[in-house]
């Protein structure tokens, strides 16, 4: 509705604004349509997801902020919360903890810090959430990485 | 209380000429508005008081039954009384002590009985005329942030540098402090017993304040006037606050958002007074509206809006309606709607 839409057009004033301070996160909304966004987010560093650019995809609802925005990863990822498939995201805040204050450029930093501290025990990818709650960190990066490098890099050569 | 009820009026009264001028000139910045008229306020409050200083010297003397406001006044203008009244009010109320101590002051203790009568109905008025810079003092303390305090004491201080040396100078040569005392004492023991009832049954709030101020006087002789204003200033702000007229709006001190957070629209006078969740979240009230209509959890702690949040728990918003003239509760006072429900409403 309207104020959904004067809220969304808000906050793509306050990106403009914001884009040289935050340098890990980089929202770009649709050009034809303003409740689709996509947003390309770095890995956090000291992480297998270090160096990778991942793409998020964000679908905004008429009743957002009161509802909050549906994301899914477009960039293969491996990691719990994320569906290896759909891309699909576990996350609170982006269910049952939503709240009106959070914005996209928030979300973002959600998602960021979720890929820094995984839970294995909601896991959506199962087969990473049972490396990390086996304790095979070692192999759950190893994954990580590979798939970080194979998706989330710009190809060489 | 009566000077509740006058705060109160007047604190509607106040915010709807805000949100007249505000409808008036909506491209005008709002904090620049509030500043303002905020120092206008003041400005006529100090002035104010001169006129009733000189109306004492005339011949009535100011025995109201006074408020905040009346002690804030005699420690802010009256600061040389004080070392007068001080040990008085050892004895005597603190009440009795301050208001009669500009009475001694400029009438030397002469004609107390033909002041009598006309000490009546004076003090009526100015105890109403009190009590309304009362309610607009609390009023401003309520969305006002420090900077602002500090830029409302500084209008004020410059504005006593003018007008203090017609005060004090007249005051000063008529009673040496130390002889002054024995006689005020003994005035002040004589009216006590005329004035003690009706002060009583007014202003019950009068003897804790003294206490606030008389650190202060004990080393006020020594002190120059200016900085033990000052000094007196920000405790006069705290101690209202304190008191619990509108305890809540000491939260508003911390943080104000220019926007409501939610729909980023600029918050108006009416939203930057609306304090639903104890947490101090602030929106405006559409988007609080919103919320109750959805899954009503406070944005800021995610915690439910208390269902009578109306009954003045978490900083109530029961306002005088100015459209329906009635108390209710607004819903929805942006962009001309107005929308009000009664306070028997669904929640």
């Amino acid at each position: 509705m309207q104020a959904s839409r004067a809220r969304l057009f808000k906050e793509y004033k306050e990106v403009q604004r914001e884009k040289v301070v935050d340098s890990d996160i980089q929202l770009v909304c649709d050009d034809s349509n303003i409740f689709k966004w996509t947003a390309l987010i770095k890995g956090p560093t000291e992480t297998p997801y270090e160096g990778g650019v991942f793409q998020l995809a964000f679908a905004v609802p008429e009743q957002y902020p009161l509802q909050p925005p549906q994301v899914r990863f477009l960039t293969k990822i491996f990691h719990p919360n994320v569906h290896f498939k759909t891309g699909e995201i576990c996350l609170d805040i982006l269910k049952n903890a939503w709240s009106p204050a959070w914005t996209l450029q928030s979300v973002c930093r959600a998602i960021i810090a979720l890929m820094a501290h995984p839970e294995p025990d909601s896991p959506l990818n199962c087969d990473s959430g049972n490396l990390l709650r086996s304790g095979d960190i070692r192999g759950y990066e190893s994954m990580a990485r590979m798939y970080t490098r194979l998706a989330a890099m710009p190809k060489k050569g | 209380m009566v000077s509740d009820s006058i705060i109160n009026g007047q604190a509607a009264v106040s915010s709807k000429d805000f949100a007249k001028k505000k409808r008036a000139n909506r491209t005008a910045k709002l904090k620049q508005c509030k500043l303002d008229a905020r120092r206008e306020q003041w400005l006529s409050q100090v002035k104010n008081k001169g006129s009733k200083e000189e109306s004492n010297g005339a011949g009535g003397s100011p025995q109201s039954p006074l408020p905040v406001s009346d002690e804030r006044k005699s420690s802010l203008d009256n600061l040389d009384t004080r070392s007068r009244g001080e040990e008085s009010s050892l004895h005597d109320s603190d009440f009795d002590s301050m208001a009669n101590s500009p009475t001694s002051n400029v009438l030397g203790g002469n004609d107390l009985g033909k002041d009598r009568p006309g000490t009546s109905s004076s003090s009526s008025s100015s105890s109403i005329s009190s009590g309304c810079c009362s309610g607009n003092v609390s009023e401003e303390d309520d969305d006002g942030c420090l900077d602002d305090w500090e830029a409302v004491a500084d209008a004020l201080t410059a504005n006593e540098k003018q007008q203090h040396p017609t005060t004090e100078t007249p005051a000063q040569p008529e009673i040496p402090i130390a002889s002054a005392v024995p006689p005020e004492s003994t005035n002040e023991t004589s009216e006590a017993g005329t004035l003690k009832p009706e002060s009583k049954g007014t202003v019950p709030r009068s003897a804790p304040n003294g206490r606030a101020w008389r650190p202060d006087d004990v080393f006020r002789p020594q002190s120059l006037p200016n900085l033990s204003k000052q000094h007196s200033f920000p405790t006069n702000a705290e101690r209202r606050c304190g008191r619990g007229t509108i305890n809540w709006a000491c939260h508003s001190f911390n943080s104000q958002p220019s926007s409501c957070p939610i729909c980023y629209e600029d918050l108006d006078v009416t939203d930057s007074s609306f304090l639903p969740c104890s947490c101090g979240f602030r929106l405006c009230l559409f988007c609080h509206k919103r919320i109750l209509e959805a899954d009503g959890r406070c944005p800021g702690c995610r915690k439910q809006y208390d269902v009578d949040w109306e009954m003045g728990v978490n900083g109530a918003f029961i306002y005088f309606c100015t459209n329906c003239e009635l108390v209710r509760r607004c819903i929805f006072v942006t962009r001309g709607h107005h929308v009000c429900e009664d306070l028997s409403g669904s929640y």
